[in-house]
């Protein structure tokens, strides 16, 4: 991506634009064709691609790709260029699914390779793909871009804008019901990778500015449709109580992260002892539930332990923010971790030999009995219209509630007097304090606020993990919900919960990297500082800032393509 | 007697955290960054003296090692922070603040988790997530000094001595050589500096080697210490020398060494606070304490930071 | 809330907003200010002028509250002012930076409403069920900010963000915050620096359509003909003392004001090498 620019000049795409064309159409047929013919020897490997014209799910998205590829040709060539109609851009789109196509094609090559030992089991469908797509990427790359998209600013009928909604929430359900039913690494990277090449292919063609131009104008069915869809996650399960595990523990996750991100996001206070505040919640919830190793013999109904986990939570984030949140930020990180280890080694310690018994030390609190709301059991089998929910489902539903909780506050307060004076205080403390923000009582607010939602967090966790431990609650976990916040995009709710998502999921369908795990987590921390510092979402003002700088950039090249294409007609 | 015994060995722990110190407090000086990863480059100083041990014929515990050993470790953690340096935090010199931390962090787990990928794979590496016995070299361990009922032992002795012989060098350099001289300059202004001539890049380098070297000596001495490295050793270690530069004064040299020792001391002391909590099982958690005391009521540390809030 | 009127200046015109009373400021042996007597009355212009290291920025800081000074005091509006930022604004107090200080990553809109946070007072918890004095103020606040970008003349930026605004724009957001604080008195620090002629002129009638709002207004600056041209009032330091206050035509044909920028002897020249050594251990 960084020497393409270079290799290729304006100059020379003008000259052979019309043969990059053919060259990419042809290309993209093939990729169509491709899936019909036999990728591998070995029905082994993937879903097995061993038949001649009956394509495994894999391949139809292959063929998926090839069609939004011709697609885009064809249309450029019939869309004529109108004043006044949105444009829609149809090179940077074919560009992107070639691109997405190429490194598809290539993971399943590999995959296939791995699987079965040795390249030579790539049968002859499989190198026709490969080259389709080298085609494919090197006829567009050859190709003018054109005109930036201007699609966003195009409207449709309303009850057409919502059913587009539907449709990507529906096409989100369907994708993400698939992913998580794949057990096999190879399928979750390349069914990933496809993924990808379809959200690039809609943001480069305009399209993704167009859906989030509606989603604006429709924002309450959006938020409506995304809960919706998350609700409806359980009944695609069948009441196995497996994908829901692993969902539970990422709605935990993000919601974890999500409290955070209003601590580092909005605010700007590296927090690295967040997991504490967790821990703290779950503790308290696990020491006055009824579980026969609860120390303290007290056990008020759960709402009033949510209530006081959180309480206890935001206490402890006074008690420690109020000294250090004066100091310089740099202190805070520190001061936070160094809280983390008191936190642990605490709750190791208060086990009745070093210090009152109140945790059972690194025993934990192990039995904490199932929630019970009005004579429902989250711990039994329910069943909702004919489909069976299991013990799992039910929590997810919970927690679902308690993201959409999180979210709430997230949002609301962002939006609002107190969000704008985080802002200013991340941008520029002294700047602040001078125009008359409380920056003090607002960090504060921000670190007590961002301890209260993680002790509430963690109190459900307690009921929903069985068992507390003070091994569940260390610096790791709270670098993991940091590494969350960073690859997602600081401050954004989309970026967060899909940053957390992938963090959560990626070590539990990719097994084979779970002995690297840490180590490619360390090193993703560090290039995306270096290279993505803002995440795989941009924050809203980031991505004005990056927007004006793209117009620019296009503005510059279409000024330049409209001299020379004069240039050359003149001639 | 027992006052004086926790205060030898107070001082012997913090002769070692001293050492660490420094490495954070002369990087925060110059670039004001707080080098999350130091603790590593020092577990890396343990793991390299050990890897050059690993490459004599097994069983040699001639105190001629332990020069080849400490060459081994400094090589090593100077080599890994250089890069760490150069790769990770010097495209980011003028990133928001919150970008070299969380590099850092980064940083510090994938060298932890670099090293743990040896385990099993090299031999003398046990094949489990246990510690790593570490040579017992002649002369510096063995059976502990007894003086008049204070034990000393031979290793902590070892700790002490080379964190004087450290100090005085450091000393030396600081105040005597034209590099060490470019580098008050720099931390005092680095516009300025670069002004004058002083390349800046380079001052940052040596800065970090210079840090790096010494966590190798305590490295090295950890190892003699406590007969054992771990991957996971440099997480608390790192801590604990970051909360003695800050009690120090973060930015100055002779503030960590300083602040080094006291915190060596006051985890010492920390057996007599009577009652459950004065237990051995507590002092990290006083060490910690002390850290939070000391920001709220001398922020600057105990011999004053060059440097409190830039921003 | 038909006009843009900031203040309805209650108090009294012949009682200065601001007075200082032999402000004396020492550090260490070393006295930066030295008993200087200063006072503004509602809707004047008063520059503070002085070559550098006169200890005119020592001085600044007492006014807006920073520093406590050694001796004397700064009275604003009838009351000691705390040393506190926060409150100094909260009295009235509003200031623009030397090197300018917005919130690069917000939008022009967003940073003049930052300005309206210590006149607004919607807790978190209207905040989140969006109660009627959480809409109510909200809307008010944008109503307000965007009344006061159209004063400084930055009405279609409100949705650019500050670090893409044009410099001199810079400098007119940054009025535009500070003016949301619904000041008393405005102290300008250098305003017009790194300004083109243009956008200096632009500068000086911004500042005296502030001025007709009935607000009192301290510039603090280099450029000799900005403020003999802005000014009712001038202050001169030099070396810590007040060397001359006047009108501008007092000031401009005072042989010492002349004497004190270009310099006579060596003498001089030391003292100011001196004080600005100073400046720069305190910074």
């Amino acid at each position: 991506m960084i020497t393409l620019p270079t290799l290729v000049t304006p100059e020379l795409q003008q000259r052979h634009g019309s043969r990059g064309r053919i060259i990419a159409l042809f290309g993209g047929v093939l990729l169509i064709i491709a899936p019909f013919l036999p990728w591998a020897y070995s029905a082994r490997a993937l879903d097995d691609m061993t038949f001649l014209v009956d394509p495994s799910p894999l391949q139809y998205l292959g063929l998926v790709l090839g069609a939004i590829i011709v697609a885009f040709l064809v249309l450029q060539q019939v869309l004529k260029p109108a004043p006044r109609r949105p444009r829609t851009a149809c090179v940077p789109g074919a560009r992107a699914g070639a691109t997405g196509a190429l490194i598809y094609v290539v993971l399943i090559l590999v995959s296939i390779s791995v699987e079965l030992g040795g390249a030579v089991n790539v049968m002859y469908g499989g190198w026709v793909a490969l080259v389709a797509t080298l085609l494919a990427f090197v006829g567009t790359r050859l190709m003018p871009t054109g005109r930036p998209p201007t699609l966003a600013a195009a409207t449709a009928p309303a009850p057409l804008e919502v059913l587009a909604i539907a449709g990507l929430m529906a096409a989100a359900l369907f994708a993400a019901a698939y992913a998580l039913d794949q057990d096999d690494a190879g399928i979750f990277v390349s069914f990933l990778a496809f993924v990808g090449a379809v959200v690039a292919v809609m943001i480069r063609s305009g399209v993704m500015g167009w859906l989030s131009a509606v989603s604006q104008r429709h924002k309450k069915v959006l938020i409506l449709a995304a809960f919706l869809v998350a609700f409806m996650f359980p009944f695609t399960q069948d009441g196995s109580d497996a994908n829901m595990s692993i969902a539970t523990q990422v709605i935990i996750f993000a919601a974890t992260a999500m409290g955070l991100n209003i601590v580092v996001g909005l605010a700007g206070l590296l927090d690295l002892g967040y997991i504490a505040f967790l821990g703290a919640g779950a503790f308290v919830a696990a020491i006055l539930s009824e579980s026969a190793f609860s120390t303290i013999n007290w056990h008020p109904p759960f709402i009033v332990v949510v209530l006081i986990s959180g309480t206890v939570a935001a206490a402890l984030g006074l008690i420690i923010g109020s000294p250090t949140l004066r100091v310089s930020g740099d202190y805070l990180a520190i001061v936070t971790l160094a809280f983390g280890e008191i936190f642990r080694i605490s709750m190791n310690n208060l086990d009745g030999e070093d210090g009152p018994d109140l945790t059972n030390g690194s025993n934990g609190i192990p039995a904490i009995p199932e929630l019970n709301f009005f004579g429902f059991d989250f711990g039994i089998r329910h069943e909702l219209i004919g489909v069976p929910l299991g013990r799992f489902s039910n929590y997810y539903f919970l927690l679902l509630l308690v993201i959409g909780l999180i979210i709430l506050v997230f949002t609301r307060l962002n939006n609002s007097r107190i969000g704008r004076g985080w802002v200013a205080i991340r941008e520029d403390e002294r700047a602040a304090e001078a125009m008359g923000v409380n920056v003090f009582g607002l960090k504060l607010f921000a670190f007590a606020g961002g301890a209260f939602l993680a002790g509430v967090a963690g109190s459900i966790k307690a009921h929903q993990d069985v068992s507390v431990t003070p091994d569940q609650y260390v610096f790791l976990e709270s670098a993991f919900l940091l590494a969350a916040i960073v690859l997602g995009g600081m401050g954004t709710v989309l970026g967060v919960l899909i940053g957390a998502t992938l963090l959560k999921l990626m070590p539990e369908k990719l097994r084979f990297v779970s002995e690297y795990r840490l180590l490619i987590f360390g090193l993703v921390l560090v290039l995306m500082m270096r290279f993505r510092p803002e995440g795989l979402v941009a924050n809203q003002r980031r991505q004005l800032e990056f927007h004006e700088e793209d117009e620019e950039l296009a503005d510059r090249i279409s000024d330049e393509i409209a001299e020379t294409g004069t240039v050359k007609g003149a001639t | 007697m027992d006052v004086l015994q926790q205060l030898v060995n107070g001082l012997s722990l913090g002769a070692l955290y001293a050492l660490i110190a420094v490495g954070y407090t002369v990087v925060y000086g110059i670039v004001q960054l707080i080098n999350f990863a130091h603790g590593e480059i020092f577990m890396i100083g343990g793991f390299g003296a050990l890897a050059v041990w690993l490459l004599f014929p097994a069983g040699n515990v001639s105190i001629w090692m332990l020069p080849l050993m400490l060459f081994g470790g400094v090589v090593a953690a100077v080599g890994v922070a250089l890069l760490t340096e150069r790769f990770a935090y010097r495209p980011l010199r003028n990133a928001p603040r919150l970008a070299p931390l969380i590099t850092a962090i980064g940083v510090s787990i994938f060298l932890q988790e670099l090293i743990r990928l040896f385990y099993g794979d090299i031999p003398g590496f046990p094949d489990s997530k246990r510690a790593i016995p570490f040579p017992q070299i002649e002369y510096v361990t063995g059976p502990a000094f007894n003086m008049g009922g204070l034990t000393i032992q031979r290793a902590a002795l070892f700790t002490l001595v080379a964190l004087a012989i450290c100090a005085g060098l450091l000393y030396v350099f600081v105040n005597k050589t034209r590099l060490g001289r470019a580098m008050q300059a720099t931390s005092q202004d680095p516009d300025t500096a670069r002004l004058m001539g002083i390349n800046v890049d380079k001052i940052i380098m040596v800065a970090f080697a210079l840090g790096a070297a010494l966590a190798a000596v305590a490295g090295l001495a950890h190892g003699l210490r406590y007969t054992n490295v771990d991957f996971r050793m440099g997480f608390l270690a790192g801590l604990k020398a970051f909360t003695a530069a800050v009690l120090g004064g973060i930015g100055n040299i002779n503030g960590a060494v300083l602040g080094g020792l006291v915190l060596g001391v006051v985890e010492g002391m920390a057996t007599f606070i009577p009652g459950q909590f004065g237990g051995s099982a507590w002092k990290d958690v006083w060490a910690f304490a002390l850290l939070i005391l000391v920001l709220v009521f001398r922020p600057q540390g105990l011999l004053g930071a060059r440097v409190v809030d830039r921003a | 809330m038909t006009q843009v009127q900031t203040t309805a200046p209650t108090t009294d015109r012949d009682a200065p907003i601001l007075a200082a009373e032999n402000v004396t400021m020492r550090f260490g042996g070393l006295t930066a200010v030295d008993s200087v007597s200063f006072r503004v009355m509602p809707g004047e212009i008063v520059g503070l002028i002085g070559p550098n290291g006169a200890g005119k920025t020592t001085f600044f800081n007492c006014l807006t509250g920073l520093y406590l000074p050694t001796a004397g005091r700064v009275v604003f509006n009838g009351a000691v002012l705390p040393p506190k930022p926060r409150k100094v604004v909260q009295a009235g107090m509003a200031r623009t930076f030397q090197n300018i200080r917005l919130f690069a990553n917000m939008t022009a809109l967003e940073n003049v409403m930052v300005g309206r946070y210590c006149r607004t007072s919607a807790g978190a918890f209207t905040s989140i069920i969006r109660g009627p004095k959480f809409r109510r103020e909200e809307r008010e606040t944008r109503e307000r900010a965007q009344q006061l970008l159209d004063f400084v003349g930055l009405g279609p930026t409100t949705d650019a963000l500050a670090r893409n605004l044009p410099y001199g724009d810079q400098r007119r957001l940054e009025i535009a915050r500070a003016l949301a604080t619904d000041p008393k008195l405005v102290l300008l620090d250098e305003p017009t620096a790194g300004m083109n002629p243009q956008e200096t002129r632009q500068a000086e009638e911004l500042i005296f359509r502030i001025r007709d709002r009935g607000l009192a207004v301290v510039v603090i600056e280099h450029d000799m003909r900005f403020i003999f041209n802005l000014c009712d009032r001038v202050l001169c330091l030099v070396q810590g003392r007040a060397l001359i206050e006047g009108t501008p035509a007092e000031v401009q044909s005072d042989p010492r004001v002349i004497e004190a920028y270009i310099g006579t002897g060596p003498d001089s020249d030391a003292a100011s090498a001196s004080e600005q050594d100073r400046g720069r251990t305190d910074a």
